[in-house]
């Protein structure tokens, strides 16, 4: 009764602690399924989805909100998996997506950079430099994208429950430890943790179905209770407004929406 | 045409800033006005005595002292008394009500400040539509448009008619006595009025869905509908085991229902109990909200829900307590800020319900909405707290309370020194500011109102804008920019008959009237117009009329105070006002127009 995230950089095993994990608990575990999801709701090639969450925004990006519009498309796609509970996830950013709701297990694997680059050496084919030069980039793609949406730095431990370094420890332990620290109390999914957790879905929704053109607008929610905070102008609320009526039906779980504009967002909204 | 000079661009760079802070409202109006007030000496342009005088002019003496004469006839409940014979003679036809009300409304704009008027009939409108059983927004915007007509009747009735004489001064024209305007403003509130009883079925919203047979007790029903009924529910004894502390806060974001009570063990009830109060086991609650949410609240929350109201059934008695309908004013210190910074429920035990605001009603998290003038918010409190809210006069209740803090004793002297004040304009011809600050004084010494009272009364929002437009007028004139604008837009539209010129001056100042304040548009076209007029061989006299008249034209958006203090109340829409404004504001140009040509023969 738990919702996991693994983080990790590529070639860290993350993939195969998770598999493990989901394995021994029993839960679903999933990473590719949710770009899978986003791409068919809302009609946009995986490939995009995957550039947008995985690639450092380019300076574009700053007056183009391509990218935000993915996010929110992905972070529809990822609570409604997540919100049926029992899952690992492993996919990117998880931890940051997920923000908000108590009940995350939040690990992060990390492995040497010499048994990543063997490990893709082996895998691609390549030289070891060129796996070096490549790993290098990829770990700083991360770093900028995480930092340039969230202002974070995914290699700050204390952005995790738990971290784990798989050199002397195995893969086996990492599973032991993970799936130890899932049965502790504080990551049982109560009916108020649930609540959180269908509330972020419910916000996260209705925030993918706004964020084109609406990009700006914040969404919050609590027992179904839809906050709409922006700071657009009194003909764009109107357009707003119109959009949000045909929206109404076709989200479940909303039990009164309100807009309110010029009102500063909390923190919590999505 | 007279070359233009560096001073002349100084001149338009300043008005442009003007407006466009006007219309943008990245600070207030009054301070663009103090801003012009101390930027155009440092710029030359005028000299630091001009830049001052209009503090001290004619026209910001008269205003101070029509604000003062208006507030001691609201003190003494003149106004109030009037209503009542005036409801009488009504009848109960929503033709004549509107009829009898405006045409009162009128005659009292004509001699105080428009917002002033629209303000005091308020409660006294509210009253007839709940007891005639006519939805308000029927009645409300016809009577706030004819408290707008109405201060076109005396040259006392509203800010730019109040200037006019002023701002011709510099020319050297003849200035306009007090009832000069009078045949040409009743034809407007006339013709006013005329059109909403002709066309008001096509033009007015269709009021509540409800219809004018069910729209028995009308706003205020209609949102206590939304907000749903009280409700009464038990905690059972385990209430509050394994699980985190429910607080009156949670309840409300929650559920969006409101606990207006609860009982302290052993026999102790608590009246709009704080947000942080934990909700205890086995105690009784009193909550405001839908039946859906009640419900929702009951089974998730596990309290019982009970069919009546058992503990609390005598304290929602009509003589204890009640949820009333309170409107932001104009001038309320709570404008521009939120609830949250307010503290209603700390500072007066009493509970803010719901915001209605633009026809939505707000009920989530509402303490962080920021009030606007014309926002009504519902509030539940003992009969006794909400009292104590109506005294500051922060808020104008629409829901009529019984309180007493007029002296109505006082009345037959307010009525003398009013009388005192015309008598002084009208047969003594002495001047405007001098006649009604004897009027003014007269009220405070015969203690109708007290000094503070008096000092409290006056906007000085208005006033600074007035003062603070005024040098700029002066500049506009000093440097020969008004004469050079002029030129240059006549020039543009080539000969035309005065008549023609004079309705182009009436289209330009409602546009003007619409995006900036109706005294900056006076103050901005009226040196213009005069060369205008010169330089076209029209009356520059009548020029200046049609701008102080025009700018009283605004009707198409809630910009105008009064349209914007009944939007709330009369649950109006944007389009509302520019459907009926429309409308009206081309009969106003019309009638003008027409009854300038039959009186002044132009």
């Amino acid at each position: 009764m738990a919702i996991i995230t693994i983080s990790r950089g590529s070639y860290s095993k993350g993939k195969e602690v998770a598999e493990k994990v989901a394995a021994r608990l029993g839960y679903a575990c999933i990473s590719r399924e949710v770009l899978l999801d986003a791409s068919d709701r809302f009609d946009i090639p995986e490939v995009k989805l995957l550039r947008a969450i995985h690639d450092a925004p380019s300076i574009l990006d700053r007056f183009k909100h391509g990218r935000q519009i993915f996010i929110a498309y992905i972070r529809s796609a990822l609570t409604q998996r997540v919100k049926k509970d029992n899952v690992v996830y492993h996919g990117l950013a998880g931890h940051l997506l997920l923000k908000g709701v108590p009940h995350v297990l939040k690990v992060r694997v990390i492995v040497d950079l010499a048994d990543r680059i063997e490990a893709e050496m082996h895998r691609d084919g390549i030289g070891k430099e060129e796996a070096r030069t490549l790993l290098i980039k990829d770990d700083q793609e991360r770093r900028k994208w995480t930092q340039s949406l969230y202002g974070v730095d995914p290699w700050d431990s204390s952005l995790y429950d738990l971290v784990v370094h798989i050199s002397k420890l195995t893969i086996s332990d990492a599973v032991d430890f993970i799936c130890q620290s899932s049965s502790k109390e504080q990551f049982k999914t109560t009916k108020a943790y649930q609540q959180k957790m269908d509330d972020l879905a419910i916000a996260c929704q209705i925030k993918a179905a706004l964020v084109d053109p609406f990009f700006d607008v914040a969404v919050t929610s609590e027992y179904g209770n839809v906050l709409l905070y922006t700071r657009l102008s009194d003909r764009q609320i109107l357009k707003l407004k119109k959009r949000v009526e045909a929206l109404g039906m076709d989200i479940k779980g909303i039990n009164n929406l309100e807009i309110h504009a010029g009102v500063p967002s909390p923190p919590n909204a999505v | 045409m007279e070359p233009l000079t560096f001073e002349m661009i100084l001149v338009m760079l300043m008005i442009g800033i003007a407006i466009f802070l006007f219309i943008a409202e990245w600070i207030r109006v009054d301070v663009v006005a103090i801003l012009m007030m101390v930027s155009l000496p440092l710029l030359h342009l005028v000299t630091p005595k001009e830049a001052f005088i209009g503090l001290s002019s004619n026209a910001v003496v008269s205003i101070i002292a029509v604000i003062i004469i208006g507030a001691g006839l609201d003190k003494t409940g003149l106004i109030n008394r009037l209503v009542r014979p005036v409801i009488r003679i009504a009848g109960n036809s929503e033709s004549r009500v509107i009829i009898a009300i405006s045409l009162t409304v009128a005659a009292i704009s004509s001699f105080m400040q428009n917002i002033g008027a629209a303000a005091l009939f308020l409660p006294a409108i509210q009253r007839v539509s709940k007891s005639l059983k006519i939805p308000l927004g029927r009645l409300l915007m016809p009577i706030g448009f004819s408290a707008i007509l109405g201060g076109t009747i005396t040259l006392v009735g509203c800010s730019p008619l109040i200037l006019l004489n002023d701002l011709l001064e510099p020319f050297n024209l003849k200035p306009f006595h007090l009832f000069d305007v009078t045949p040409i403003g009743l034809a407007l509130v006339g013709s006013g009025i005329a059109c909403f009883i002709l066309f008001g079925r096509l033009i007015l919203p269709r009021g509540s869905s409800e219809g004018p047979e069910e729209g028995t007790q009308p706003e205020l029903q209609h949102a206590l509908e939304e907000l749903g009924e009280p409700y009464e529910l038990h905690t059972p004894e385990d209430f509050t085991d394994y699980r985190e502390p429910v607080r009156v806060d949670d309840l409300k974001r929650r559920y969006l229902i409101n606990v207006v009570g609860i009982t302290e063990p052993p026999d102790f009830k608590v009246h709009s109990p704080t947000a942080d109060m934990e909700v205890r086991s086995d105690i009784e609650v009193l909550v405001y909200g839908r039946a859906k949410d009640v419900r929702r609240m009951a089974d998730e929350e596990g309290m019982v829900l009970k069919d009546d109201l058992e503990v609390f059934k005598n304290d929602v008695s009509e003589t204890r307590s009640g949820t009333v309908e309170a409107v932001v004013a104009p001038r309320s210190p709570f404008d521009g800020k939120t609830l949250n910074q307010i503290n209603l429920q700390d500072r007066y035990r009493i509970t803010p319900l719901a915001i209605y605001r633009h026809g939505e009603t707000y009920r989530a998290e509402i303490g962080d909405l920021i009030l606007t003038v014309g926002d009504a918010i519902l509030i539940h409190g003992t009969w006794k707290r909400l009292k104590l809210l109506q005294e500051e006069a922060s808020l104008l209740f629409t829901t009529h309370l019984d309180v007493e803090l007029m002296r109505p004793e006082k009345a037959a002297f307010a009525g003398f020194w009013l009388a005192v004040a015309l008598t002084m304009i009208m047969f003594f011809k002495i001047q405007l500011s001098v006649s009604l600050m004897t009027g003014a004084l007269g009220m405070v010494i015969t203690r109708v109102l007290s000094i503070d009272e008096a000092y409290r009364a006056v906007d000085w929002r208005t006033i600074f804008l007035l003062g603070g437009l005024i040098p700029l007028g002066i500049a506009t004139e000093k440097t020969g920019t008004a004469a050079w604008i002029a030129h240059a837009v006549l020039h543009a539209i080539g000969t035309v008959e005065p008549i023609v010129l004079l309705t182009v001056i009436g289209l330009l100042s409602t546009v003007f009237t619409l995006v900036i304040s109706n005294v900056g548009a006076t103050v901005l076209l009226v040196p213009l117009v005069v060369n205008m007029a010169i330089a076209a061989n029209a009356d520059p006299r009548m020029a200046a009329l049609v701008v102080g008249l025009a700018t009283s034209n605004s009707f198409m958006l809630p910009t105008h105070q009064v349209n914007a203090l009944y939007m709330g109340p009369g649950r109006y829409r944007s389009v509302d006002f520019m459907k009926a404004g429309l409308l009206m504001s081309v009969i106003f140009i019309v009638v003008m127009i027409g009854m300038i040509y039959l009186i002044y023969g132009v």
